[in-house]
């Protein structure tokens, strides 16, 4: 009797817990969130900074944090600064406005941008990944169908004149499924770089070789003579060099400059182009067998035989990119034969001793082309949310983070950024400020800048780098940009493109031949089920093919 | 029925375990199991049936794929070209590199056994320096070592020598011997402390009696040796055979980095595990699914080889209960 008497009571007790938490929970639930005014964006970027800050203020919000990280040499720090320093300029805006909010920045900048987007990836669920990012382009087929990044399209519908003012090339990389995903930051060319001292000790006229190379007059053939004959005067140990490792996305060239493709817009896949593939790997195996090429320059190292070799004039010929010439002067590749010291190059060493140009044509008839990979800016689709009130608040929040990003793209801070870190201006505008003496004059002061976290982070580096010989590289080489490809952005393209890296070491050892690599590539690719199903194996190897073809 | 019965022992044991001391004295380490194992392979294992990838557990976590995962690898492992290097390379370095990890350990420990006590702390600390050596530095060490020119340390004192007029590409062109000696090498030297350091400690509990008694009776180190030590390792020799082969079928940091820096050729340089790492994380999307259900092959795989290294080498008779007439 007893034991049922308790355990009624038990019963009873559980009951009333449970009905009395229900009841507080029920009386304590928040209210139908207050409407906030809705902030449209105009297209004035000045009017829209005044709308959301005054929005914030009338919701009682006094500081605003967000996030930003981004990763690559240690001169690319604007990639993060860049928002701070639109922090800043917005505040400005702000206060002459009489809006008193405040926004901060956290800052992370890594030494490698792949591990950026692996922590972002990672951490997007734990609500830890940044509110605004700054990586390369091709991450953006991935992010973008996870659901990770914003879709800037609506954002940005009204602010067409910002974006007519990027390079139409580079903003179209940044589209995905015909929607705009980011804002570009920096992109880059890849020039062939020539050794003067070789080409004048071989007797090698380089006259308006870079003219010839852009109107298609020399190609890949032309090139291979001229590094036999560099080679058969003594003059140089090696013809070519280029990159270890991946042949993503230096050698990749080669595909584009054969007239091949790498993606097929209309399906949406990847493509193998077995004829472009094919002639790439018979013109490294041409420059292997002749003993131009190193048999084992896949795994060369970067530090202690790639730099050296070029920049002590063995090569003849390297296919680098636009950043290799501030590199070559601040690491100490450079063995001095007077001093006997390894030092880095001075400017107008790097000038005197080397000629660049696009990536030549593969054969007459075909173009010459370079290859960029942008940085994009991209912004989390939970943009804001370690603010207070994040649900009621959060189209603001992410409006906001829309704006630090178009400030961030203000034509100084693109300038400062291609100057200091060698990558080429992404707008117009920008480009037209490297042609500004008085713009270039004052650089060292950096008038501009109105943050002092932004001053002290970049001002030693731009007192090393801000070069006339450095800026009028840039301005000679952003034409090249008329002339870039992109590597796909598909999820599975750096899988077929490690692929590509295992086959070319393949040829230049000797172990397969070019047409055998081919078949190679093709078992490998359907080995893989998602790769099969992610590539169209297109052409077939051509019989017959030659080269050089002159 | 049976089942009824098997259950009904089962769940009758297990209480009876909860209540003895024994489960007491165990609660810590199987505490420590529990978590850092049982329950990562059960979410493992769960994660082997879902497409998560990019880490979109939002997403993925509740969609089931069914076995489609297996069939991805089973179709990769039937179809790959590189396949068969790629067994080839896991057999021989797991045999190889596992009778010189407990031969090598054995040997040093038994060899320090005979030095004099400082000499032989001071050659134990040398041995330790590959696994207190962080990976990265430690493989770059190696990755200068042998590297295919003049800048190699091999290469370049072999020139000097005058022995070759150019270096020697050790990891890429000598297929396959080439690679297999050098990731043997950079594991084996790793590996061999752990046996070291177990053998050392277990030779040190073996009374000293028997072994002046031996010498008494005049035998010497190899008979000593023979006779006595290696007859009262058998158990750790054992353990240490069983763990060691565990390990090195799932190890795949060094020669992750000799591979990604080009020093050993791709095929005859990879294992099976740095296969499965490299086709679910390395290249594209990283794929967790995929990842996961690698990981519980390879579990099963190690649990089958581990069940039978324990047989074949009588491990039950060492956890028989003595029976009493010593």
């Amino acid at each position: 009797m007893g034991r049922a008497v308790s355990k009624v009571a038990v019963a009873v007790a559980i009951v009333v817990i449970v009905a009395a938490v229900g009841a507080a929970l029920y009386l304590t639930r928040p209210g139908a969130p207050e409407e906030v005014a809705k902030v449209e964006l105009t297209g004035n970027l000045e009017q829209d900074i005044i709308n959301v800050g005054k929005a914030l203020q009338a919701a009682g919000i006094s500081e605003v944090r967000y996030s930003v990280w981004s990763g690559g040499d240690p001169n690319s720090v604007m990639r993060v600064y860049g928002i701070v320093e639109a922090a800043a300029r917005i505040m400005k805006i702000w206060g002459e406005n009489g809006i008193n909010v405040r926004i901060s920045v956290d800052t992370n900048y890594y030494q490698k941008p792949d591990a950026v987007y692996q922590d972002f990836v990672s951490k997007w669920a734990l609500n830890q990944a940044p509110d605004i990012m700054a990586n390369g382009y091709v991450y953006i087929a991935s992010l973008a169908d996870e659901g990770y990044i914003l879709d800037l399209t609506p954002y940005l519908s009204k602010y067409q004149d910002f974006l007519s003012d990027f390079y139409a090339p580079v903003l179209e990389a940044m589209k995905y499924n015909g929607k705009l995903y980011g804002i570009p930051q920096d992109t880059e060319a890849r020039p062939i770089y020539i050794s003067k001292e070789a080409a004048a000790c071989a007797g090698i006229d380089l006259d308006d070789l870079a003219g010839k190379v852009k109107a298609g007059q020399f190609t890949w053939s032309d090139l291979f003579n001229m590094a036999k004959q560099a080679k058969e005067a003594g003059c140089v140990e090696w013809g070519l060099i280029h990159r270890k490792g991946s042949a993503h996305p230096d050698l990749i060239q080669f595909i584009y400059a054969f007239g091949g493709s790498l993606y097929d817009e209309d399906t949406g896949k990847l493509v193998l182009d077995k004829e472009a593939v094919y002639k790439w790997f018979t013109v490294e195996r041409a420059f292997a067998d002749a003993g131009l090429l190193p048999h084992d320059m896949m795994s060369w190292d970067w530090g202690k035989q790639i730099h050296p070799t070029v920049v002590n004039g063995d090569a003849f010929a390297f296919i680098g990119g636009v950043w290799h010439w501030t590199e070559w002067q601040t690491k100490a590749y450079y063995h001095d034969p007077q001093t006997g010291e390894d030092r880095g190059l001075r400017p107008e060493e790097v000038e005197a001793k080397f000629y660049y140009t696009l990536f030549p044509a593969g054969e007459p008839g075909k173009q010459p082309v370079t290859l960029s990979q942008p940085f994009a800016w991209v912004i989390n689709s939970k943009a804001g949310y370690q603010n207070p009130d994040y649900d009621r608040l959060k189209d603001i929040y992410q409006k906001l983070a829309v704006l630090l990003v178009i400030k961030a793209s203000d034509p100084d801070i693109i300038a400062i950024h291609s100057i200091i870190s060698s990558h080429l201006p992404v707008t117009k505008a920008g480009a037209e400020l490297l042609q500004d003496q008085g713009f270039v004059n004052d650089l060292p002061n950096l008038p501009t800048i109105r943050s002092d976290e932004v001053r002290n982070a970049i001002s030693d580096i731009v007192e090393r780098t801000a070069n006339p010989i450095n800026i009028e590289f840039l301005m000679n080489t952003t034409y090249m940009l008329e002339y870039t490809h992109f590597t796909p952005k598909h999820p599975q393209y750096p899988k077929l493109a490690d692929l590509f890296a295992d086959a070319i070491d393949k040829v230049l050892r000797g172990t397969m031949t070019p047409e055998e690599a081919v078949d190679y590539l093709v078992s490998k690719i359907n080995a893989d089920p998602d790769l099969k199903g992610a590539v169209e194996v297109v052409g077939e190897v051509p019989t017959g093919w030659q080269f050089p073809q002159s | 029925m049976k089942n009824n019965h098997f259950l009904s022992r089962f769940a009758g044991g297990l209480t009876s375990f909860l209540r003895s001391d024994a489960s007491k004295f165990l609660a810590p380490a199987l505490f420590l199991v529990i978590v850092f194992y049982v329950i990562p392979v059960g979410i493992s294992a769960y994660m082997s049936f879902t497409p998560l990838k990019n880490w979109n557990i939002d997403r993925y976590a509740t969609q089931f794929v069914g076995l489609e995962n297996y069939w991805k690898l089973f179709y990769m492992v039937t179809h790959d070209p590189s396949m068969k290097a790629i067994l080839l390379t896991t057999v021989v370095f797991v045999a190889v590199t596992l009778a010189v990890n407990v031969l090598g350990g054995l040997g040093l420990a038994i060899g320090t056994y005979f030095m004099s006590e400082r000499a032989a702390g001071a050659s134990q600390l040398l041995w330790l320096l590959p696994r207190m050596t962080p990976i990265a530095v430690y493989s770059l060490i190696w990755y200068y070592f042998f590297h295919p020119s003049n800048i190699g340390t091999i290469n370049s004192v072999l020139m000097h020598l005058g022995l070759i007029d150019k270096p020697i590409d050790i990891g890429q062109g000598i297929i396959p011997w080439g690679p297999w000696s050098i990731i043997i090498f950079v594991n084996g030297l790793v590996g061999v402390s752990y046996g070291m350091i177990v053998f050392t400690s277990a030779i040190s509990n073996i009374p000293k009696e028997l072994v002046i008694a031996a010498r008494v009776d005049g035998a010497g180190n190899w008979d000593i040796t023979r006779k006595i030590l290696v007859p009262l390792l058998k158990w750790h020799i054992i353990y240490v055979t069983t763990w060691q082969l565990l390990s090195l079928i799932t190890t795949y940091d060094h020669i992750f980095l000799l591979v990604q820096w080009n020093l050993v050729n791709r095929d005859y340089g990879s294992t099976w595990s740095l296969y499965v790492y490299n086709t679910a994380f390395q290249a594209g999307e990283t794929d967790q699914g995929l990842a996961a259900a690698a990981g519980v092959v390879l579990v099963l795989i190690s649990a089958v080889l581990g069940l039978i290294t324990l047989k074949l080498m009588g491990f039950e008779r060492m956890i028989r209960e003595p029976r009493g007439d010593i």
